[in-house]
């Protein structure tokens, strides 16, 4: 057991960890942020995906241990139901959502994107969230999803 | 008013929220973890069974097999063949045989590697066409699961009167669904003394009376909920984890979760059956297809699930979207040791739009026609006779689906050498084949003044909550906020069927209209029109049994002739054009698909931004069916070796939507959901012999294999 303490969607948190304990089931167990989901296990799926330090990284492959000191933030980080990241907006706006399963690792991929990059073109968003599968939606209104938010939203950590 | 526009999705706000509860989100206190001891072979009798290990074990508290099963261990969609758990002996590797109850998950998870079985191998069947004449029966009666057939005309004389005759064999592989959301579910007793099951399905009603058979318990104590579900594309019909749940809960009467890892998915999921598909097209000089063989030998697995729908929807399908005088299909559906196959979006027929619009490019180029032309020259139209010989009546959009195409098809140009354009057409029965398939719905006035809709139909991903909300918004002339939709939970509803055969938008849209204009009558004789308030309309009716409409949806269909397969077993059909254009690398066989031009006759689009959806999520699985996806059985076990498209592999796509009303239909829809896909990978093929002068005869043609054929072309 270890103790951890890190930011979580902007709030400071610690608790105690098991050393082999990942961070997605952390996440899931012991924050109750259930928006984090396991499709894989395995790094190839981008369901489980968090931002640490604003960067993409698959939860199911990170140690819970491992974000000690970072910043660790999750799809509730960007907006709640009165006040939506325009991300989450064109989400809705495009038809980017389907089943939904895959929403929440998606609009983090984007969202570090477009933090780094204010204006991507098609290929760059393409690229960004190629890590992150969807089954439902054929990426095509997702891609138009996060070019519809990239002029509107300032993505700054 | 509301129809027919880019309404967005009622679910999507929770969806960007992250707050959906899908199955495994939900955690009951006390719950056991169930998983299950699968079989590591293909066919072999059990010997021996010891569980002792494994029960004394920490945290576990049971161990249940099929001697525990108080009713039937047989389940199935159509033919109930299929044990829960294995009885003397297990047929496929991964059929389960024991379930693990454990405290916790890692406990049960560690039991599993404590049991021991002792095998003893049985002959294995691999093959369907040795399947048939094999001394190893897989089921007493056989190993023939069906046999379906289409006679139209005289085929002889079909193929006298053809000058150019072209003779293929197709084949294609298995497919896993891949929803991002492998299967899973909770169980609890409730204060009733029934059994609750919360699951990720496609189907409530269904699995209600599954468990029910295998408790030998009344319907009504089993109430069956849909959690949130994260896609289905036909694997959560059948039954997965609640059978099993249920089983654990009545033993134990204690909550119970479970839930596949993605390796399990993919050992236990049903696939897309793999079908062998011998096409023989006659036509004539002038391009009229004279007539059409075909024999179908499809592998279902061990057991029947989705085996006899595919083999017949397959059959019934064979010559596509064309009008063909004389037509002979033989289909048949063998039983194997191989996986279990069932429902995957299209159900057989994505593998014949593939065999069916290669044969047209192939006769188009021996007459030295258009693809484009030969198609429009021989496609169905109103008053035409399908290969059922069912005169087609209403809304037959496939030429306005080919027209929308055209112009670009005309100006299509290579600019490289390695481009390539194919086309490839499709219709799709929608709804179940020659059977009554109803669809129930039932509106309610609250307390509250809302219109409340109970719906037993499961929005998978696909919007059908959506398409539901906005049929009986603009019948009733309401707002969203009027309304309140009650949904997935047999205590609630009555019986919607099940998500599957591009069926609810236009069944259950239909049940939902009719409650809809019952209760427009009811409002209208209330004053609601004339604006009285709901609420008031409420309060003042005495008789609170008169608040309430049901609505009953039962398409029109006839049953098809056992022999001949005459009849009219759909009200009605959808109807598709894509066209696509590819790019191959000559020296890898790398086939990037550029762009997509996808023509859709939906009928009525009640949601233009879901049919698009339904669409780039059609053409999406079109792609990995045609360049990527292939399970092998014992090698592919998750994402990292089964490889489906990325946001990289998709291609530019425009969509374009044809509106030829279907007089049953609500509004005029019929549905997209499986038609989306269908003609994809006919048309990526068609693209790729255009591009290089090869032409794949087996799916997917993944690099390796492209390569291999076009060095074997250079020789
Ligand atoms: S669950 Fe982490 S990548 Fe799939
Ligand atoms: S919306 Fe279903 S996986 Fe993306």
């Amino acid at each position: 057991m270890k103790i951890v303490s890190f930011a979580l969607n902007g709030k400071k948190v610690s608790c105690e960890v098991q050393d082999r304990e990942l961070l997605l089931h952390a996440l899931r167990e012991r924050f109750s942020i259930k928006s984090v989901k396991e499709g894989c296990g395995i790094g190839e799926c981008g369901t489980c995906t968090v931002l640490i330090d604003n960067e993409p990284h698959y939860s199911c492959l990170t140690l819970a241990s491992k974000v000690d000191g970072h910043d660790v933030k999750t799809v509730e980080y960007l907006g709640d139901a009165g006040l939506l990241h325009p991300l989450q907006k064109a989400f809705i706006e495009a038809g980017a959502v389907q089943c939904g399963y895959c929403t929440p690792g998606m609009l983090l991929s984007a969202y570090s994107l477009l933090m780094k990059n204010e204006n991507p073109s098609d290929s760059e968003i393409r690229e960004a969230i190629s890590g992150n599968l969807c089954r439902c939606t054929g990426y095509i209104q997702i891609v138009e999803a996060i070019r519809d938010a990239a002029g509107l939203c300032k993505c700054k950590p | 008013m509301y129809i027919g526009n880019e309404m967005n999705r009622i679910d999507a706000l929770d969806k960007v929220l992250g707050r959906p509860v899908y199955a495994e989100d939900l955690s009951a206190k006390g719950a056991l973890f169930g998983c299950i001891f699968r079989s590591t072979r293909p066919h072999a009798f059990i010997r021996r069974i010891d569980t002792r290990a494994a029960m004394a074990s920490p945290g576990i508290v049971k161990v249940l097999s099929c001697h525990d099963i108080p009713g039937e261990n047989l389940f199935g969609i159509i033919k109930k063949d299929q044990p829960y758990l294995a009885q003397d002996r297990v047929r496929c590797i991964g059929e389960p045989v024991l379930i693990v109850l454990g405290e916790t998950e890692e406990a049960a998870r560690k039991a599993l590697q404590l049991i021991e079985v002792e095998y003893e191998d049985a002959e294995v069947v691999s093959d369907p066409f040795l399947s048939e004449d094999s001394t190893a029966l897989i089921h007493d009666k056989g190993n023939l699961l069906s046999r379906r057939k289409v006679i139209k005309g005289d085929i002889e004389k079909g193929f006298k009167e053809a000058d150019v005759i072209v003779e293929h064999t197709y084949s294609t592989s298995w497919l896993d669904h891949a929803f991002m959301e492998t299967e899973s579910g909770v169980g609890y007793p409730d204060s009733k003394g029934r059994i609750v099951v919360i699951s990720s399905t496609q189907n409530i009603h269904y699995k209600q009376k599954e468990i029910s058979r295998l408790l030998a318990v009344p319907e009504e104590k089993i109430k069956v909920v849909q959690a949130t579900t994260g896609g289905g594309f036909g694997g959560k019909l059948d039954v997965t984890v609640e059978g099993f749940i249920a089983l654990s809960v009545h033993h134990t009467r204690r909550p119970v979760v479970m839930r596949f890892t993605r390796e399990e998915s993919f050992l236990s999921n049903t696939k897309r059956h793999p079908l062998y598909i011998e096409y023989k097209t006659g036509a004539r000089k002038d391009g009229i297809i004279t007539a059409v063989k075909v024999g179908i030998t499809g592998d279902t697995g061990p057991f029947a699930s989705y085996g006899e729908t595919v083999c017949l929807r397959a059959a019934l399908h064979a010559t596509g979207p064309y009008e063909v005088p004389n037509v002979h299909v033989d289909s048949r559906m063998f039983y194997t040791n191989n996986p279990v196959s069932g429902a995957m979006r299209g159900f057989g027929i994505p593998q014949l739009a593939f065999a069916h619009e290669s044969q047209m490019d192939e006769v188009a180029l021996m007459l030295k026609m258009d693809p484009f032309d030969i198609r429009m020259m021989n496609a169905l139209k109103k008053g035409s006779l399908t290969a059922t010989s069912q005169v087609l009546q209403n809304s037959v959009g496939i030429i306005e689906t080919l027209r929308k195409v055209e112009p670009y098809w005309r100006k299509r140009s290579k600019k490289e050498d390695r481009a390539g354009f194919g086309l490839g057409c499709m219709y799709y029965g929608i709804g179940n084949t020659g059977v009554s398939n109803p669809a129930n719905a039932c509106l309610n006035i609250t307390g509250d003044g809302k219109i409340a809709l109970h719906t037993g139909a499961c929005e998978i991903g696909q919007g059908s909550d959506t398409t539901l909300v906005q049929i009986l918004q603009e019948t009733l002339g309401l707002k969203i906020e009027d309304i309140v939709l009650v949904r997935g939970d047999t205590d609630t509803s009555k019986d919607a069927g099940s998500s599957s055969a591009s069926r609810q938008t236009y069944i259950s849209g239909g049940a939902v209209f009719d409650a809809a204009l019952k209760m427009r009558q009811y409002l209208d004789e209330k004053g609601f029109y004339k604006g009285r308030p709901i609420r008031e309309i409420y309060a003042s009716e005495a008789d609170k049994k008169l608040l309430e409409h049901n609505g009953f949806f039962d398409p029109p269909t006839t049953p098809v002739d056992p022999e001949t397969s005459k009849g009219s077993p759909y009200a009605t059909y959808a109807f598709a054009t894509h066209m696509t254009e590819v790019e191959v690398e000559p020296e890898t066989g790398c086939c990037t698909v550029k762009r997509v031009y996808a023509a859709h006759d939906v009928g009525r689009a009640i949601n233009l931004k879901n049919v698009r959806g339904q669409i780039y999520g059609g053409i999406a699985m079109g792609v990995g069916f045609a360049l990527m996806e292939e399970f092998v059985p014992g090698k592919s076990e998750s994402f990292d070796n089964y490889y489906m498209p990325t946001s990289m592999d998709m291609p530019d796509v425009e969509v374009f939507v044809v509106e030829d009303r279907e007089p049953t239909g609500p509004f005029g829809a019929k549905g997209v959901g499986e038609p989306a896909l269908i003609p994809q990978a006919a048309s990526i093929v068609n693209a790729i012999k255009d591009a290089t002068g090869v032409r794949p005869f087996e799916l997917p043609c993944h690099i390796e294999r492209l390569k291999m054929l076009l060095e074997k072309a250079k020789g």
